[in-house]
């Protein structure tokens, strides 16, 4: 049974309103655990909306998706929330670190709704810095630190909950040809370790990258054959 | 709903609060303004109460005047004799009380012509006094410490000379003093024997200014009050609690009315708060959605923004409330001077001491609080309700 | 009286409370009428995000009761200063005759809000909502209740007039003789007390027993003892255990024990006595729910968390209580 699996899925945001968009039409789409797949598409394609279904952010208008073996069409946002931490691993394009936190308590914020006391959040949030080679920067605060390292928290902080899939928007988009290999090299190390990876870029660095098993298509809300 | 969580919760509260330390000083500064009126208000007429309560402790259960045309006259001493056989007066003291202007140093005094040892337990009140005794002799006055400071007497010697309501000169030697811990009912007093007052105010022999009627049993205060209004239909009786009551009838009517302008004060500070609360900048927007992105619930946030104003809250209450009490028992409701000016029959030198209970604490919280988490239930769920897709781009 | 200050809190309290459920009431139509989990227009997000307004709202307006509540005996207390014969809340409390009647519906009306807040707990705890029509109904019928509540209050305030002569606790608890205004004065005081613990060691009987054998009808049978319990509890401090606070043989009263002279045991008593008693009926409350789909696990465990809570409480409760009442039959104090 695949991991991510997507049958019939449309997303129309303001339905039965003057300002009706129809984000994605008739999806389908399986994504097996432990694979590294690239989700290729201009801007205003649906790609994001997609990843959002993907993350269980949002369900489907209509359709069947399950994520982790769950189907989530129409559950409410409370039990979305509980599937979505449990399952989903998300880097941001603009990393989405709050500045006035510390590196340490960013890596930590998802733990903190799932009662973990502040020693256990230390602790596991500071292996992770360690992992990533980060522990150096784990009490500044966040807004003192450069954009490759700004990544790296927020990858630690994706992966804090053990998730199985890890979903990076654009991530390379405000990094260098050298940092965008080195995160890269994470990822590859991350699928190797058993996690199931998405990437939403058109950054050829990603596409063309030799870990990326498959390259998915998206334009006008429908996926084309890649 | 496990401890755990909401400590995680209550955590990042303050540490939210701390991080944003300008904007919560300053609803805490203004939410405590608004605490610290209303509670020294209600300090205040608590204290008042509390010192009505003390002056009429040594008053009698019932007085007795003389009315004419409406107004109070002397009584003649007569007027015990018809009060025999009545069951249950333990005592009939006549008393002159009267009032004192001292054209030089503008002042009041009040001035009491008394046999205190007729008094039930009157022999106890000579404790009140630093020397001499509270039985002045013809031609002697005590005095309590604001006369003396007034009229600047030497602490040997001092003579006391007062006008006459024909300008004649009265000379008394000051035999005693009271002492300053009694000062709440005697500062402004001067203390004679009632031949002596009765010749200062140039009352006819054989009249007092009214009579103190003591009684044994207080359950039977009403009763006896009412046979004394029968057989002396020509004289106003006043029992004590009527006096109380008419006090407390009046601080209470002024306490609401105080309430009533506080209210405005109140709702100006809400629409204060929403504004604050609901006019959520970009940052704190971002702030909510990637918190929902990463697992929060919207209960969660929910529950963020109640420690949040539950903590703001406690803070300000703590801190108005402080102050108010500082302000009501150390410096004496300076604020509230120009108000308060209608009380000063009671006493010119007022010493507040609001004794506090939880009823008065209660009371304040419950004026202020809950409009305050009232109004900021609708602005947290607002905030609580952006999506976590507003984290994505 | 309403130019008071206590007054006014009240009357703020209500007016602030009446604006929650009326809002939270607004929400309850809404979902009654247009709720459609199938769909994902924006209508049914926006009510789905109404819900959780309508239960802060609600839980809010829990919190105002309570406030209410006490808000309401200190002022009582208060206003026996002015009202002839009143020496605490009991006289003005009788001083009309909405004063009780004010009272009763406010305590009521805590224990009606816990409800709907234990129902939307169950219900937010399964995906499809289960208890969602039947929760939003009961919010509507908070309302009706609510302005019940105000308008006893109101009327109370409204017809005190300090110059109403009043009976106090005195009088109108004292168990002799030949009082025109006795209340209690059937019961004897020894049997009551016989009978109070009795009904607590029953309570204790029946909550062990549900644990170990959870059964229906014992659920139930223990629901009825529990509304037993609090009746037999509030007649046993007026008539018995709040004369061995005071020291005084003739002096009963469910009021003054709440007063600073006695270092306000009276709200350990009831702050006891109210949630333990709530717990042990929410338990037995839930039960009809329990052949919904998927609530049979939810709501056994929040049935033997109610039970050992309301266990605890008692415990609690018997010990304030039973405090002064021992130590006066161990030492054998004077009176």
């Amino acid at each position: 049974m695949p991991l991510i699996e997507l049958k019939d899925v449309c997303k129309i945001y303001n339905r039965n309103l003057p300002n009706e968009v129809v984000a994605l039409r008739h999806i389908n789409l399986e994504i097996a655990a432990g694979a590294m797949v690239c989700l290729q598409g201009a801007s205003g394609s649906g790609k994001s909306t997609l990843l959002s279904i993907i993350g269980c952010i949002f369900p489907p208008s209509s359709g069947r998706a399950a994520i982790a073996g769950r189907p989530l069409s129409r559950l409410p946002d409370r039990f979305m929330t509980i599937h979505r931490r449990r399952n989903i691993g998300f880097i941001f394009q603009q990393f989405n670190i709050l500045p006035d936190l510390t590196v340490l308590e960013n890596v930590g914020l998802p733990l903190m709704p799932l009662g973990v006391p502040p020693a256990e959040r230390q602790a596991r949030a500071m292996s992770l810095l360690k992992m990533l080679e980060m522990e150096h920067r784990a009490d500044f605060p966040a807004r003192q630190i450069s954009g490759g390292q700004l990544q790296r928290v927020a990858i630690a902080r994706a992966l804090i909950n053990d998730p199985p899939i890890i979903l990076a928007d654009e991530p390379t988009a405000h990094l260098d040809r050298e940092l965008s290999l080195g995160f890269m090299k994470i990822m590859d190390d991350l699928r190797r370790a058993g996690k199931t990876i998405i990437l939403a870029s058109h950054d050829h660095l990603i596409t063309e990258h030799p870990a990326v098993e498959r390259i998915i298509g998206i334009e006008d809300g429908r996926i084309h054959a890649a | 709903m496990s401890l755990a969580k909401q400590l995680n919760i209550l955590d990042y509260a303050l540490q939210g609060l701390w991080r944003r330390r300008l904007k919560t000083g300053g609803i805490v500064i203004i939410f405590s303004a608004v605490i610290f009126l209303a509670a020294s208000f209600q300090f205040t007429i608590k204290a008042l109460n509390n010192l009505v309560d003390q002056d009429l402790q040594a008053t009698p259960e019932i007085i007795i005047q003389k009315m004419s045309a409406g107004r109070q006259e002397s009584i003649p001493l007569d007027y015990i004799k018809k009060l025999k056989g009545i069951w249950g007066i333990r005592r009939v003291v006549p008393r002159i009380w009267g009032y004192y202007f001292d054209a030089t140093t503008k002042a009041n005094y009040t001035v009491i012509g008394l046999n205190y040892k007729k008094m039930p337990m009157g022999g106890l009140l000579d404790k009140a006094l630093i020397k001499g005794s509270l039985l002045p002799g013809s031609g002697e006055a005590l005095v309590g410490t604001g006369v003396k400071e007034a009229l600047r007497l030497p602490a040997k010697g001092a003579m006391l000379s007062l006008f006459r309501p024909d300008y004649s000169l009265k000379a008394l030697k000051v035999s005693g003093e009271f002492m300053p811990s009694t000062d709440i009912l005697t500062t402004d007093t001067i203390l004679m024997n009632l031949a002596d007052s009765r010749d200062l105010f140039g009352i006819k022999p054989g009249l007092v200014t009214d009579l103190c009627v003591y009684v044994a049993n207080p359950r039977e205060v009403t009763t006896i009050a009412r046979k004394i209004a029968a057989r002396l239909p020509d004289t106003r009786v006043v029992p004590k609690s009527q006096i109380k009551e008419t006090y407390r009838e009046v601080f209470g009517w002024r306490g609401g009315f105080a309430s009533i302008c506080l209210l405005t004060a109140i709702a100006a500070f809400i629409i204060f708060a929403w504004d604050k609360a609901s006019g959520m900048n970009p940052d704190e927007k971002r702030e909510v959605a990637i918190l929902k992105v990463i697992g929060w619930q919207t209960a969660d946030i929910l529950g963020l923004r109640f420690y949040e104003g539950f903590i703001v809250s406690f803070m300000s209450f703590l801190l108005g409330c402080s102050l108010a009490y500082a302000h009501v028992s150390f410096m004496g409701a300076g604020l509230f001077r120009p108000i308060l000016t209608g009380w000063s029959v009671i006493h010119p030198e007022m010493v507040l001491r609001p004794g506090l209970e939880f009823s008065d604490i209660f009371l304040i919280f419950s004026l202020v609080v809950p409009p305050y988490m009232a109004a900021t239930i609708v602005p947290a769920w607002r905030s609580a309700i952006i999506p976590p897709d507003a984290a994505v781009n | 009286m309403l130019l008071n200050p206590w007054s006014i809190a009240l009357c703020l309290i209500s007016v602030l409370a009446l604006c929650l459920i009326a809002a939270a009431g607004r929400t309850a139509l809404n979902v009654l009428r247009y709720w459609d989990p199938a769909s994902d227009s924006n209508r049914q997000i926006r009510l789905e995000n109404e819900t959780w307004l309508a239960s802060t709202l609600v839980q809010n307006a829990m919190g105002l009761q309570v406030v209410s509540l006490i808000l309401f005996t200190l002022a009582a207390d208060k206003f026996s200063a002015v009202i002839n014969g009143a020496m605490c809340a009991t006289g003005s409390l009788l001083a009309n005759q909405y004063g009780m009647p004010a009272l009763y519906i406010k305590l009521a009306g805590v224990f009606l809000y816990g409800f709907w807040i234990v129902l939307h707990k169950l219900d937010i705890s399964r995906e499809d909502y289960p208890l969602l029509r039947l929760k939003f109904i009961y919010l509507l019928i908070l309302l009706p209740f609510l302005l019940g509540d105000i308008t006893l209050q109101t009327l109370y305030l409204l017809n005190l007039h300090p110059n109403i002569i009043t009976s106090c606790c005195a009088v109108v608890y004292s168990s002799g003789q030949g009082g025109g205004m006795n209340l209690l004065g059937s019961l004897n005081g020894s049997t009551l007390v016989i009978m109070f613990y009795a009904a607590g060691m029953l309570l204790y009987a029946l909550g062990l027993v549900n644990r170990k054998w959870p059964s229906r009808s014992i659920m139930f049978a223990d629901g009825l003892l529990w509304l037993l319990f609090l009746w037999l509890a509030l007649v046993s401090i007026t008539v018995v255990f709040s004369s061995y606070v005071y020291a005084m043989p003739y002096h009963h009263c469910p009021f003054c024990i709440l007063k600073p002279q006695y270092y306000y045991i009276g709200y350990l008593i009831y702050l006891t006595l109210f949630p333990a008693v709530f717990f042990g009926l929410a338990a037995p409350a839930v039960e009809p729910f329990r052949h919904r789909a998927g609530l049979e696990t939810v709501i056994a465990a929040f049935q033997r968390r109610a039970g050992w809570l309301s266990l605890v409480l008692l415990t609690l409760f018997m010990i304030t209580v039973s405090w002064h009442y021992v130590l006066y039959k161990l030492l054998g104090g004077q009176t």
